[in-house]
């Protein structure tokens, strides 16, 4: 049965009438200074390359988070140099630049907050999608921003070459997006998140300036600022284009599905398993609701009696795999697993992968709205952390369904609702802020792998002192001294006392 | 000059050496263990030693995370881990007297770079003291975390020019149940693509080295596949390390050839460790800078700069002038 009561799609129709100027679309609000970037900008990327006119600013006032404000155009350059060229325009017209790409971001670093009264442009690098070079030699691959995730890795495998950080949303986000969040996934457990896997990074500066941070050389006669770059979040500058490391693909891999009674046996479990004598490459945790929810829609063969269920991988030579699974299976039974497959060839692992990755489309199709949390904890608090969700789930009276990077402690809680319901969204965000200070009490982090944006900013002060921050805010002003590159992201606007919101101002839901 | 050299012991001590070094218009030279700093030339001024921090703060074995002070040795870390079974894969070259401040402020890999990933790739927190005497840190306990920029690949191999370290929290993995060396009868630099995922592949004039752990039967099957006899682990050169992209090594090994070094390549790593006269040096250092990569001299008597490059771009320039305003953390770290 369905969570959630379907009604039709609610949207804007769009508006009759000829317009003369397509990219402006009758947009009618603009102060003397936006138009004169506008039409430099058009002047730059042309009518196809720029939206500036209601609509077009309406399909890009967020990410795949809530918050969303409204840009004073949209510009979508087609190569380096034209975003050089529409960079100089927000420079000379004082106007700053909100980076974005496929627009997956779930922490809100592209929508695009400014100070008071000072829209940003947002400039999409979507366009510039190409694979620029497969170094199959050299196992490493020179990418364009704007190529998704998951033709990256398509073009690897057809030689043998795979690249590792695989986030959720990987068939539409793009590897530039992924620089700059610094991005994980569900195989990093063993192989370490973006950062591990970029080896140079073409970072533009407000002045349209290219700097090649290159890290191909391991030991550098200066500061590796490739490595602040990678995780900034638009804030440093755009990433124009990146050379990443590709790995070779595992001759052997074996896949294990096992249910458990309790959560609470399934995190007992993860913490034998990364105690062991060989880490798993992946160790993804999926609750009953997850399990329910995926079971319905993708088919892939889950316990759906258990309330907890645990996927693990192992990859590499083929005994060290084998050797692995069997501990694991072991491993299992002791914890009082309920059920125990072992994927016997690649079908059955692909069928176990697809209800994992299918979550998020499941979900869609179940419930109007979903707000996606990220936050991490010490594996050894998981068993805590999961206790605790369920807890704030009863206590706000929503449904939270919740699968985790067990591995890694990085646990993904989805709270479901229909915003449509009077006052829903208070207990929403209530939840997310309540699973955010849980993790935080456990000695764990706000975000693992989706960024801070502007929904996590202001609970950066609850993890670092004032002197940490305004190291960082130094750092960030040194590298980017114009102000210009996604203001109001990533560092709280006032260090101190203020009282952590999901929702920010200058930024609505 | 005569140096003269502050131990400290906390933090604090730490904060008040650097505060007084500003007022003083002094600058300082921050060393650990010395296992490094003993070996590059030119080393004159104040040293702050702090060989005195040490000791594990907190081992959390079932997190995979161990926090120590910046003065604990190596070989202590290692000794620590190994009784649960657990290690960090940061190593130095040559382990005497090594510390583990020493090796994120380096950032030099050891041998198993190849397999284990640079040392960047371990650090998930790092306390430290600014050179403008600020306390501070970055990163967080978690194996995962991006909250806040990621100053702690910032700090790693910032050699003590932006802050001093005085704590850190690494990652861990269990040990491998098997290790050993192994030998090719002659060189290839092809192996990389041949055996899969080597700990560590060493090349020489005359043979290659490998390094694999894991299963022994995997091991034994992967040095069988290529004709590997077991063997002893190399002694590596120790005068200089040239560092470059690994795709131009066979470029830069043309281009030392007669220049009378021995040399031995961590290949697919870029790290070339070289022994001989200081023309050879010269030779090398300038075939590794035309290929876009560095030579770090480590041997005093040859008289030569240790880096000796173009030293820092223009942002990391900034990011060192917000960090040590008043150039009180070795200034001339990129010069000499």
């Amino acid at each position: 049965m369905p969570l959630f009561r379907r009604t039709a799609t609610r949207g804007r129709q769009q508006p009759a009438g000829a317009i003369a100027r397509p990219w402006l679309d009758g947009a009618s609000d603009l102060t003397p200074r936006e138009r004169g970037l506008l039409a430099a900008v058009h002047g730059i990327v042309g009518d196809d390359g720029l939206r500036a006119g209601h609509l077009g600013r309406a399909t890009y006032r967020r990410d795949a988070s809530f918050l969303n404000a409204d840009p004073v155009g949209v510009a979508l350059p087609r190569t380096v140099e034209e975003t050089a060229g529409v960079l100089r325009a927000c420079r000379d017209h004082g106007v700053p630049f909100t980076p974005r790409a496929a627009g997956t971001g779930l922490a809100g670093g592209a929508t695009p907050t400014g100070e008071e009264g000072v829209r940003p442009l947002v400039v999409s690098v979507a366009r510039m999608d190409q694979l620029r070079e497969l170094d199959v030699a050299n196992r490493r691959a020179w990418v364009e921003p704007g190529l998704v995730n998951a033709r990256l890795g398509r073009a690897a495998a057809a030689h043998g070459l795979r690249f590792a950080p695989d986030p959720a949303s990987q068939i539409a986000a793009t590897l530039g997006g992924n620089v700059a969040t610094n991005a994980g996934g569900i195989h990093v457990l063993t192989y370490g998140v973006m950062s591990q896997h970029v080896l140079a990074v073409e970072l533009m500066d407000a002045n349209g300036d290219v700097h090649v941070l290159d890290g191909r050389s391991p030991e550098l006669a200066s500061l590796d600022i490739r490595g602040v770059s990678v995780g900034g979040e638009g804030t440093l500058g755009i990433v124009t284009g990146a050379c990443l490391r590709l790995l070779p693909a595992p001759p052997a891999i074996g896949t294990m599905l096992a249910g458990f009674a309790t959560l609470r046996d399934a995190a007992a479990m993860v913490g034998d398993l990364v105690t062991s004598d060989r880490l798993p490459d992946a160790v993804e945790l999926m609750d009953a609701r997850a399990v329910h929810l995926v079971e319905g829609y993708a088919n892939a063969g889950y316990p759906v009696d258990a309330a907890a269920v645990l996927l693990l991988e192992f990859e590499g030579l083929p005994h060290g795999v084998e050797a692995g699974i069997d501990t694991a299976e072991r491993l299992a039974h002791a914890n009082g697993a309920t059920s125990v497959t072992r994927a016997a060839d690649a079908d059955q692992r692909a069928r176990i992968w697809k209800g994992r990755k299918a979550v998020a489309g499941a979900i869609a199709k179940q419930a109007p709205d979903f707000f996606l949390q990220d936050v991490v904890v010490p594996r050894s608090r998981l068993g805590d952390m999961l206790d605790e969700v369920v807890a704030i789930s009863e206590r706000e009276d929503l449904i939270i369904l919740t699968v985790v990077h067990a591995g890694d402690g990085n646990l993904h809680p989805f709270i479901l609702f229909d915003r449509r319901e009077d006052g829903v969204l208070d207990r929403v965000f209530r939840a997310g802020h309540d699973i955010v200070m849980t993790a935080l009490r456990l000695d764990g982090t706000v975000t693992g792998e989706h960024g801070v944006g502007i929904e996590k900013r202001d609970f950066l002060a609850h993890v670092f002192t004032a002197d940490d921050l305004a190291v960082q805010q130094a750092v960030r002003s040194a590298v980017e001294p114009s102000g210009l590159a996604n203001p109001d992201k990533v560092l709280p606007s006032t260090v101190g006392c203020q009282e952590a919101r999901m929702v920010p101002e200058g930024a609505w839901v | 000059m005569t140096a003269t050299m502050t131990e400290v012991a906390t933090t604090d001590d730490i904060r008040d050496t650097i505060l007084d070094a500003r007022r003083d218009g002094t600058a300082l030279e921050v060393r650990g263990g010395g296992s490094v700093l003993d070996r590059m030339p030119g080393d004159d001024g104040a040293v702050l030693s702090v060989a005195g921090l040490t000791g594990v703060v907190d081992h959390a074995a079932e997190d995979l995370t161990i926090t120590v002070r910046t003065g604990t040795g190596i070989d202590e870390l290692q000794e620590v881990l190994a009784a649960s079974g657990q290690e960090c894969p940061i190593e130095p070259t040559d382990a005497a007297g090594s510390t583990v401040g020493g090796r994120i402020a380096t950032g030099l890999a050891g041998p198993r770079q190849l397999g284990a990933g640079r040392v960047r790739d371990w650090v998930l927190r790092v306390r430290f003291v600014t050179g403008a005497g600020q306390v501070a840190k970055a990163g967080g306990v978690t194996v995962k975390d991006v909250t806040g920029f990621d100053l702690c690949r910032l700090m790693t191999g910032s050699w003590g020019t932006l802050g001093v370290i005085t704590e850190v929290t690494l990652k861990l993995r269990p040990l491998a149940r098997h290790r050993a060396w192994y030998t090719t009868t002659e060189p290839r630099h092809d192996l990389d693509g041949v055996l899969f995922r080597p700990v560590s592949l060493i090349t020489t004039a005359d043979r290659t080295h490998v390094l694999l752990e894991g299963h022994p039967e995997d091991a034994a099957e992967q040095a069988e596949l290529v004709g590997l006899e077991p063997a002893e682990r190399p002694i590596l050169p120790t005068a200089a390390r040239a560092a470059l992209d690994p795709a131009r090594v066979p470029e830069f090994l043309a281009a030392i050839a007669g220049a009378g070094l021995r040399w031995a390549v961590q290949d697919g790593v870029g790290v070339c460790h070289l022994d001989g006269a200081v023309e050879g040096m010269v030779t090398a250092r300038r075939a590794a800078e035309h290929l876009g990569g560095s030579v770090l001299i480590l041997e005093p008597s040859l008289g030569l700069p240790a880096f000796g490059g173009s030293g820092p771009d223009p942002i990391a320039t900034r990011v060192s002038e917000v960090l040590d305003p008043d150039d009180v953390l070795a200034p001339w770290r990129w010069s000499r």
